[in-house]
């Protein structure tokens, strides 16, 4: 039963090489495949949480045992992002058909084989394998919008990702000259004596700026707001929803089974502070719907970096509960910008053109600022009360900077949602005003009823979401479970 | 689970929260939102032994939210605040029906929007009033301020940037709420108001003087403490009539609640006294005691300067916020009581006052002082409903004001503090000649001739207004109803509770006791009307405008109501004074933001991103090797 | 106290105030006449002139609020006097006390300006808005004054307040334990009459008598009673604060009689200020010396 866990990994990877092919015969077949090989993901993945088998397990590839052997480490937390990967991955799929298509949902499918990859993978290849695939299949997915401008963003997420890339890979390889294993679990073992210094540090940062492109990192993130504003709305709301996410897995992996050094939680506190300063102020002048969305987006996940620097499991709970609300709150949103991009100005009046679409924005704007009794407001309780406990001052920098950034982000969203629904201007008729499309309209409200089950139901949620934490932050766990399926190796 | 008198009362403001939202549209939703207003009231009335010293009262409703415990619960200070809450909604919400609604919606308005917002603020101020413990307490904070917000910005236009403003100023009082809530979960381990008492007494000075700056702010920042108070009157004045009205009468009270609650019943004002500001001789009650004092001074005086009826009685609101404040932070048992039963006071006298002010706005269509005069005329009552008011909102006797403010001067002259109580005396002084101007130039002095066929205001309107003016009256003829309700606040926070009477208060230093003081009033009254009348000869009416006019000829259109700059003679010296300095702070820290944001943008806009990449990297490895 | 006692004492307190209000209004008289070498009225014009007021044939009502503000303007005078202890009658000054009397007193001044407000004479609503701001003016030492004596004494009970300073003779007077309150006390007190060189809301060549322009027979009979009525009150509230009120009605109305003669001989000697300069004048020297006086007291 447990083995069926590579299929959502496998299938959309298959797939992705298979639909070309299929199109161009049958484009009406072929545009079947994709949904119908995320659709069957989400219920493996589904079925897998619900069906109670024993979390955390481990599942060597190739039969070769780790840390030989490649392996896939599945806990809660890696299970809870695989699911998220194919059901936004299905949300968020490109339905429209034009001569584009076969490649779009090819690039689709392989993005979410990817990011399934990078959820699963026990292994810090593979981790990076993973990684350059879903750089491909970005690039290819925001090129895909045609304009000029997506293009430019493009070179430029292109250049900077590479370089990403490479840091990255630097340090990996210091990793392995020092350790001589990539995989998790072993390095997990070994890291108290051979990473525990200067260059375990090292590797560290270099591997926390190279990833830290994707996850929005200051100050490797200026790509976002070009490439938000450019690229399809659904693209942007995967990539900031989602992907930004995935790089964050990454680093916390690192950081719980890995590195311990206080200094690697410095920079990264420091580096958040300065993203929620940046990112939030920066929002505040942004003149187009998408643009604010990334800049606030750059803002929230500063907030994330604040909260992964804070060594307790508390501070887990807190990073994943800004992950999950900040993932459903800024996909939605970015459906929304679907339509909406483009000057604010325009917006005048959008309230009476679709009253839907603005009371949805209001309440995920709510959300996001952390009003209660709405989920984003228990995701920063959870964050402010573990900053007050650190007694380092750093830490009360951060809760400053994080509660001035929560006013500012007020201002600018509440401005846009009082233009909204303010009058429209006198010479653009009601039915000029843009509204966003039907499609990404119904998925914002899905996002949007999710977000009020989710307040609804805030005491199991939260419940959940400790397990979940709990479970991440135990690295014996990690370690016992990817060893004891096969014997062990020390 | 069985129902408590509280969670019935929930229930009622629930059902009426989805009577707005569902039958809002149809016209009578009005009156069924007031009689369901009526019903929560007599819910509370099922827990009024809360006012006279009874058991606190829990709710049913529990949660367990990731490790944190939520409840509600009613004791004398939830039940006396819900009390003035649920008394103004049901009076604005009647002033609201009939003919006012139907203007509103013939001059475009959402009555929809109105109903609703007004059930949601209710609702939530209930919330608020109810919190059994501090994340319960935020809850309800954030419901009431964004409920308030809602109410603020439906109006649309002025309405909604002074609302924008507001919730600025909300978010940010909002935070530092948040940010003290945290350092008061870290000290004391839990947010129950038991485990706070208990590690209040034991935080060290710097930690207290932290919790007493973010909470004092937040919590100033809803009641208009200076300098937070800019937001207040714009935001106040250009709601619709009835929701004014509300919100003049409650809505910044919740501040106060939150204040008496936080910081005088869990973290004491005894601790509070020990802090000590270094190089100086104050300490921070001092400090609060004279943030209230110029909070009283400053917005009275501003108030004196408007020119627009709603705005002026906005700012007296922020100024009389001063005086309950000052009540409070004296502390003493009159002071207290003083501060409380002013709360009450000012909420009927404030309700009072806006709704008669609509009314003028409803038959006249301005607020514009210099626009008006010579209304009595034509609207006596609504004008004896101002007087009433004006009376009440400066302190003179035989209103209800006049009790208040009679024991906050009290407690400053028994303290010895004779700079606050000069400066509480200067604030009254300053209201008398603000409200004076208010009255003189709506209802005195020329008449306009397109006033001429002005009505007085509707019965649906006018009904609220004479049952406010009766309080008014009543509660400053007997004092002692409303002090039997304060003291048991008084007892519920730990303040020392004064020797209270029907007529006022006994006092081995002097008391008071307002049925003679009244009685004798208008005994003098009686005597003078009869010397007047009886005692000389009949008196012919003339026109209103048949007047001397310094040997000119004049016709009702040459317009002479002295009314613009009214107080000439003393803005010739204190003119001078008014700096707009707080404007001026505000803009600095809005342009200090702008810059920085067009800083952050142009860094996020330059291209050479790989520079930032490569240049970080360096960085980082080379602080690592060395 | 027996109430039917009490019920003598409440009529009789104000119809004193009113005849020995009455008798300083012609002390007034006779002052400035004597200043300016005329003989002056005789004993029984103040009370002529309110019976003349009142009979004339034309009297001018602008409207209901028009009476009122004249019935106010004397009922408060009326009730104020009954929080006024005069030797052997205290009536309800226990009831009450100072602040409260400070506050009835500031009644008959709102009464006069709803009734001059509805006159629709700018020049009347120009002397209302002067009037108020004078009482802005000296109310501020007055109050720092009253703040003094009260918290020396310890009470706000007017009654304790004379108590306390017949105690111990002349040493115990108020004007001799703080003598600094009691100058700045005269001087306030002096504003608070309106008279010379502080009559800026009256200013008969500016505003042709302000509140006075619309006022015909009775109506300026009422502002006459008035006027008896607060020169009592006046003079009295400061025997009582400062001279230890009266044991007898001989030496209490010598008293008063006599502190009324400071600021009426004064006033006819001076010219008009202006209104920023009463303000400036006010708020500058009865104000550091009331606070001087405090700082003693405290």
């Amino acid at each position: 039963m447990s083995d069926l866990i590579v299929l959502p990994l496998v299938l959309p990877l298959f797939g992705a090489f298979l639909l070309p092919i299929v199109m161009r015969t049958s484009i009406s077949i072929g545009a079947w495949i994709g949904p119908a090989i995320l659709a069957y993901g989400c219920w493996i993945l589904g079925d897998q949480w619900m069906s109670g088998t024993a979390l955390p397990f481990s599942l060597a590839i190739g039969g070769f045992a780790p840390p030989m052997g490649i392996n896939l480490y599945i806990d809660s937390l890696a299970l809870l992002f695989a699911f998220a990967v194919q059901l936004l991955g299905l949300l968020f799929w490109p339905f429209k058909i034009d001569q584009e298509t076969a490649r779009r949902q090819a690039l689709m499918l392989l993005l979410v084989a990817a990011s399934t990859g990078l959820a699963l993978s026990g292994d810090l290849f593979n981790l990076y394998v993973f990684y350059e695939l879903v750089a491909v299949a970005t690039f290819g997915l925001i090129a895909a919008s045609g304009s000029s401008a997506a293009y430019a963003s493009t070179i430029r997420y292109l250049i900077l990702s590479g370089i990403g890339s490479v840091l990255t890979l630097l340090g990996i390889a210091l990793i392995y000259s020092q350790t001589g294993t990539l995989n998790l679990a072993h390095l997990a073992q070994l890291a108290p004596e051979q990473l525990n210094n200067k260059l375990g540090l090292t590797a560290f940062l270099t591997i926390l700026i190279g990833v830290g492109v994707k996850a929005e990192l200051f100050p490797v993130n200026t790509w976002a707001p070009e490439v938000y504003a450019t690229a399809a709305s659904r693209v942007s709301a995967f990539l900031a929803g989602l992907v930004s996410k995935l790089a964050l897995l990454i680093i916390l992996r690192l950081l719980v089974l890995i590195f311990h050094q206080p200094e690697a939680v410095q920079v990264m506190l420091v580096l958040g502070i300065l993203g929620v300063i940046t990112g939030e102020l920066a929002a505040w002048r942004a003149k187009d719907v998408r643009r604010m969305l990334a800049f606030s987006s750059i803002g929230q996940l500063g907030m994330i970096f604040i909260a992964l620097a804070i060594p307790e499991q508390g501070g887990l709970l807190a990073v994943l509960a800004l992950t999950f609300h900040h993932l459903l709150i800024k996909s939605g949103l970015f459906m929304l910008a679907d339509g909406w991009g483009g000057a604010i100005e325009k917006l005048r009046g959008a309230a009476k053109r679709s009253p839907l679409a603005a009371a949805i924005f209001v309440l995920f704007s709510l959300s996001l600022i952390g009003m209660p009794p709405l989920p984003g407001f228990w995701a920063k309780f959870t964050l402010i009360t573990q900053l007050a406990a650190q007694t380092s001052p750093l830490y009360l920098i951060g809760l400053t900077v994080f509660l001035l950034a929560t006013v500012i982000e007020a201002a600018y969203l509440f401005r846009l949602a009082a233009l909204l629904y303010g009058p429209a201007a006198e010479d653009t008729p009601i039915d000029t005003i843009p509204k966003p499309a039907g499609l990404s309209l119904a998925t914002a409200s899905l996002f949007g009823i999710g977000l009020l089950a989710a307040a609804l139901f805030i005491t199991p949620v939260g419940d959940l979401l400790s397990h979940v934490a709990g479970q991440a932050a135990n690295a014996d766990l990690y370690i016992n479970t990817v060893f004891a399926g096969t014997g062990g190796s020390q | 689970m069985t129902l408590t008198p509280l969670d019935e009362l929930f229930l009622y403001s629930g059902i009426t929260v989805l009577v707005a939202l569902l039958l809002g549209r149809r016209l009578p939703a009005g009156w069924m939102v007031t009689i369901l207003y009526g019903i929560q009231l007599l819910a509370l009335m099922k827990m009024a032994p809360l006012g006279y010293g009874g058991e606190p009262i829990s709710s049913a409703l529990t949660f367990e939210v990731m490790g944190q415990s939520l409840s509600w619960r009613f004791d004398a200070l939830s039940w006396y605040f819900a009390l003035i809450t649920l008394g103004s909604a049901l009076l604005s919400s009647w002033y609201a029906c009939g003919e006012w609604e139907q203007r509103f919606r013939q001059s475009g308005g959402n009555l929809w929007l109105f109903h609703l917002a007004m059930t949601l603020n209710v609702f939530s101020m209930l919330i608020l009033l109810a919190s059994g413990d501090l994340l319960s307490l935020f809850i309800g904070w954030e419901l009431v301020s964004w409920a308030g917000f809602l109410l603020m910005a439906m109006a649309g236009g002025v309405a909604t940037k002074a609302a924008m403003r507001y919730i600025t100023y909300a978010m940010a009082g909002a935070m530092a709420i948040f940010g003290g809530i945290a350092l008061v979960y870290v000290s004391a381990g839990s947010l129950q108001y038991e485990a706070i008492l208990t590690a209040a007494s034991q935080m060290s000075t710097a930690h207290l003087w932290m919790l007493v700056i973010l909470f004092g702010a937040g919590f100033g920042i809803k009641m208009g403490l200076m300098p937070f108070h800019l937001w207040q009157a714009p935001a106040y004045a250009e709601t619709p009539g009835p929701g004014s009205a509300f919100l003049g009468a409650i809505s910044s009270r919740m501040g106060l609640f939150a204040i008496l609650l936080v910081l005088v019943k869990l973290f004491g004002i005894v601790n509070i006294d020990s802090l000590k500001i270094p190089f100086t001789l104050i300490d921070a009650r001092d400090l609060l005691a004279w943030i209230a004092v110029f909070t009283i001074i400053f917005p009275t005086f501003t108030a004196m300067k408007q020119n627009d009826a709603r705005q002026l009685l906005a700012w007296h609101g922020i100024g009389q916020g001063g005086y309950m404040l000052l009540g409070l932070v004296v502390a003493d048992a009159m002071g207290a009581a003083g501060g409380l039963l002013h709360v009450f006071n000012h909420a009927t006298y404030q309700a009072a006052l806006f709704m008669a002010v609509t009314a003028v706005i409803h038959r006249t269509g301005t607020a514009d002082l210099n626009k008006l005069g010579g209304l009595v005329v034509r609207m006596p009552l609504t004008f004896m409903v101002l007087l009433v008011g004006i009376i009440g909102l400066a302190g003179l006797p035989p209103m209800n004001g006049f009790v208040s403010k009679w024991l906050v001067y009290r407690s400053l002259l028994n303290e010895g503090m004779p700079l606050l109580f000069v400066a509480a005396v200067i604030g009254t002084l300053g209201t008398i000649l603000s409200v004076y101007k208010l009255i003189h130039n709506i209802f005195l002095g020329q008449l306009r001739v397109e006033h001429d066929n002005v009505k007085e205001a509707p019965w649906s309107m006018m009904i609220p207004m004479l049952i406010l003016t009766a309080i008014i009256f009543i509660t400053g003829l007997l004092p002692g109803i409303p002090l039997a309700w304060v003291a048991s606040v008084q007892q519920a926070v730990g303040l020392p509770v004064p020797d209270y009477t029907l007529g006022g208060v006994e006092s081995a230093s002097g008391s008071l006791d307002m049925i003679w003081v009244i009685g004798v009033l208008f005994a003098g009254f009686g005597i003078g009307a009869l010397i007047f009348y009886f005692a000389g000869g009949r008196s012919k009416r003339v026109h209103q405008l048949d007047n001397y006019a310094g040997g000119h000829f004049l016709t009702a259109d040459v317009r002479y109501q002295y009314s613009d700059n009214f107080y000439a003679g003393l803005m010739h010296l204190i003119g001078g004074w008014y700096r707009g300095s707080f404007l001026w702070l505000e803009q600095s820290v809005k342009s200090l933001v702008e810059f920085l944001s067009l800083g952050m943008q142009g860094l996020y806009r330059r291209a050479n991103a790989e520079f930032y990449l490569l240049s970080t990297a360096l960085f980082v490895i080379a602080w690592v090797v060395i | 106290m027996a109430p039917m006692e009490l019920i003598i004492e409440l009529i009789l307190m104000p119809l004193v105030a009113f005849v020995v209000g009455m008798m300083m209004v012609l002390m007034m008289r006779r002052i400035a006449a004597k200043l300016q070498r005329r003989i002056g009225p005789p004993f029984f014009q103040p009370l002529y002139d309110i019976v003349k007021l009142h009979s004339k044939r034309t009297q001018v009502s602008h409207g209901l609020i028009h009476d009122i503000g004249i019935v106010m303007a004397m009922g408060g005078y009326i009730a104020a006097e009954t929080l006024l202890p005069v030797p052997g009658m205290t009536g309800i000054a226990e009831k009450g006390g100072i602040i409260t009397l400070l506050y009835l007193m500031m009644i008959p001044s709102l009464g006069l300006a709803l009734g001059v407000g509805q006159c629709a004479n700018p020049n009347g609503s120009i002397g209302i808005a002067r009037a108020l701001t004078a009482m802005l003016a000296y109310d501020i030492p007055l109050v720092i004054v009253i703040f003094g004596v009260a918290y020396a004494a310890g009470t706000t009970n007017l009654v304790d307040i004379i108590a306390v300073q017949q105690a111990g003779g002349f040493e115990t007077w108020g004007a001799v334990q703080m003598p600094v309150l009691a100058i700045a006390g005269l001087i306030a007190m002096h504003a608070s009459l309106g008279k010379q060189p502080f009559e800026i809301y009256i200013a008969p060549a500016e505003i042709a008598t302000g509140p006075m322009v619309e006022m015909s027979g009775k109506y300026l009979g009422g502002l006459f009673v008035m006027q008896c009525f607060q020169l009592y009150t006046t003079s009295v509230l400061y025997v009582s604060l400062f001279l230890g009120g009266g044991t007898t009605w001989f030496d209490f109305l010598l008293k008063s009689f006599l502190v009324l003669a400071i600021p009426v001989s004064i006033a006819y000697l001076f010219p008009r200020y202006r209104t920023e300069d009463l303000l400036r004048l006010m708020w500058k020297w009865p104000v550091m010396l009331g606070l001087i006086g405090v700082a003693f007291v405290l």
